[in-house]
């Protein structure tokens, strides 16, 4: 027993000092980051470099927000990420009632084929996805975008709610149905309203990737007037030339919706992640 | 029951009228056959899936047996492209950096994300701040995880070598990204940094999920804490790591950002992996046929692991 306690002593003092070197390796690049972008160009580049900004200013958001176009980028994104989630809700509450409580051929097959969608990886459907946008005329449009994020977070949306919506007792539903509801009337007015933290999560994780999404966004869109953050920031480069400040003050900005999203939904999250909900 | 159900789709106008009167298994009113009503619901899922997965699936399948290019047509040329890939030493570099990059870096997040897990389950005061602060990582965009990273390399105002020439840890400038031998590691460095949140939080809920009255019995049974964690604690755990490891192997090794931010490929393909260099074949040099062969001949791999894991996540839900 004792020996017991004093490795556990031992253990303490171990995972207290792994604690100190995780949180540094962790936070020092979100230290850069803000750093530099506090930073004149004197202090970013060259033999004047400095760990510290000496002189902090705003400068580099100023310039960040009157000559280049990260305004614009901000709003194709959120525009983007909003249409995303609102149609993957609606669309995955509608599919997952459909799977958790009404019995029809193809059901599983159905849902086996939703889980199989969720996991095949972007990479390999950008080029003939490409093809297709082509097709269609949605290159360089938010719909196309929308759209092919879609792909990846319905399935999600669907095969998440579908699970949450079976936990929803049965009775419940039964008793709605009886009293003259519809089947969309009891989806709404019983359903839903059991489900929000499952809502919640979809709307989650449907906002953060296709606000955190780069691929796609980098192969259908060319067009200033529709391109997202991810893409718009990765133009800060000119000719292999970096502009570090305002590219890192972008960075901090752009990072502030899904880190603050992450703060609020915290609990839920994890709860969506140890459900497979994310691609890291 | 089949027949049962049949008979409530049947007098589907009494059950409004009259629930109680009809007599009929539980659940019948929920779960009876309302075909139509289903695929009307899931018409909009399946179209999406279609258009946006299935029908490209098929589409990639299907180019990369043609000599396409962009804005031309192409031409059936069968497995031309992928036996051209087998004689190319580029395909072969790039192959063996795939396994190496994925491997190391799932197992170096699955090591670190056990670590911080199992630290962050000691009692501790201000637990959640550190958790909170540790798991930051993971909502951060992975294409500014990436820039932010190669500024931090950068050869002359990096803060990597500025904190080491400050500091007198070094005389000369590094050039991480450069450098044939370092490149790759620099690379699953921060690969590891962005993905370890995502190992840590999964194994985190598994570790508060064992009921600790397990590790009060087996201390009474005389256990020491080594063993105690691995005769209760890992098979607990099992299941998490398993579906952790595969999920991740699948986004780690389909993820371009992080090498098309850092390093395209370089020096001389050292950090050349499938996604980005089926991404440079099919949009840099235009081989849209040969793009698509190079981003499927890993598939079959990855069929495997959609399979088995498709399985494990339907487990508990479908009856």
């Amino acid at each position: 027993m004792r020996s017991i306690n004093r490795t556990r002593r031992l253990l303490m003092w171990l995972g207290n000092g792994l604690l100190v070197v995780m949180l540094v390796w962790t936070l020092v690049p979100f230290y850069w980051m803000i750093a530099t972008s506090l930073k004149k160009d004197r202090e970013i580049y060259g033999f004047e470099a400095t760990l510290v900004p000496r002189q902090p200013t705003l400068a580099n958001y100023t310039r960040l927000f009157t000559t280049t176009p990260f305004v614009k980028y901000v709003r194709n994104s959120t525009i983007i990420s909003v249409g995303t989630t609102v149609f993957s809700l609606v669309f995955g509450c509608l599919g997952a009632y459909a799977l958790a409580r009404l019995r029809f051929p193809g059901r599983s097959l159905i849902a086996r084929g939703l889980v199989v969608t969720y996991l095949v990886p972007p990479s390999l459907l950008f080029i003939p996805l490409f093809a297709v946008m082509s097709t269609l005329s949605l290159i360089d449009t938010h719909e196309g975008l929308v759209l092919a994020y879609l792909g990846f977070s319905v399935p999600f949306a669907t095969w998440l709610l579908m699970g949450y919506f079976r936990s929803v007792p049965v009775e419940l539903e039964e008793a709605a149905l009886v009293d003259g509801c519809t089947r969309l009337g009891s989806l709404i007015r019983v359903i839903l309203p059991m489900s929000l933290p499952a809502l919640a999560v979809v709307a989650f994780f449907a906002f953060t990737q296709s606000w955190n999404e780069f691929l796609y966004a980098n192969v259908f869109v060319n067009s200033v007037e529709v391109r997202t953050i991810t893409t718009g920031l990765t133009l800060f480069v000119v000719e292999d030339v970096f502009f570090w400040g305002p590219m890192m003050g972008a960075s901090f900005l752009s990072t502030l919706p899904p880190l603050v999203l992450y703060l609020v939904f915290q609990r839920w999250v994890v709860k969506g992640l140890t459900l497979g909900g994310v691609k890291g | 029951m089949a027949t049962r159900a049949h008979e409530v789709v049947a007098d589907r106008g009494d059950v409004r009228v009259g629930g109680e009167t009809v007599r009929r298994p539980r659940k019948s009113l929920i779960l009876r056959r309302e075909g139509w009503l289903a695929y009307v619901l899931l018409a909009p899922s399946l179209i999406v899936i279609f258009f946006m997965v299935a029908y490209p699936f098929f589409t990639a399948v299907y180019l990369s047996l043609q000599n396409k290019m962009v804005g031309a047509p192409g031409r059936w040329v069968g497995l031309a492209n992928y036996v051209e890939l087998f004689h190319d030493d580029v395909f072969l570099r790039t192959a063996w950096n795939s396994v190496v990059y994925t491997v190391v870096a799932v197992a170096l997040k699955f090591v670190l994300g056990l670590t911080m897990a199992l630290i962050l389950d000691q009692p501790r005061r201000f637990n959640n701040v550190f958790r909170t602060l540790l798991f930051v990582p993971w909502a951060v965009p992975v294409i500014i995880v990436a820039l932010n990273w190669r500024w931090i390399f950068d050869d002359l105002s990096g803060f990597l070598n500025n904190f080491l020439i400050t500091f007198h840890l070094s005389n000369n400038i590094i050039s991480w990204l450069s450098d044939p031998a370092l490149a790759m590691g620099c690379v699953i460095a921060v690969v590891v940094w962005a993905g370890t949140p995502l190992y840590s939080m999964t194994f985190l809920a598994g570790l508060q999920a064992i009921p600790r009255e397990l590790y009060e019995a087996a201390e009474i049974d005389g256990a020491s804490v080594v063993q105690q964690f691995f005769f209760v604690t890992v098979p607990r755990l099992k299941t998490i790591f398993l579906t952790t490891v595969m999920l991740s192997t699948i986004w780690t090794a389909t993820n371009l950002q992080f090498v098309f931010i850092l390093t395209r490929g370089g020096p001389a393909s050292r950090t050349e992996i499938f996604p980005h260099l089926a991404f440079m074949t099919a949009l840099g040099a235009r081989r849209l046929g040969m793009g698509a062969a190079v981003s499927l001949v890993f598939f079959p791999v990855l069929m495997v692991l959609i399979i088995v894991l498709t399985r494990r996540m339907l487990r508990p839900a479908d009856d």
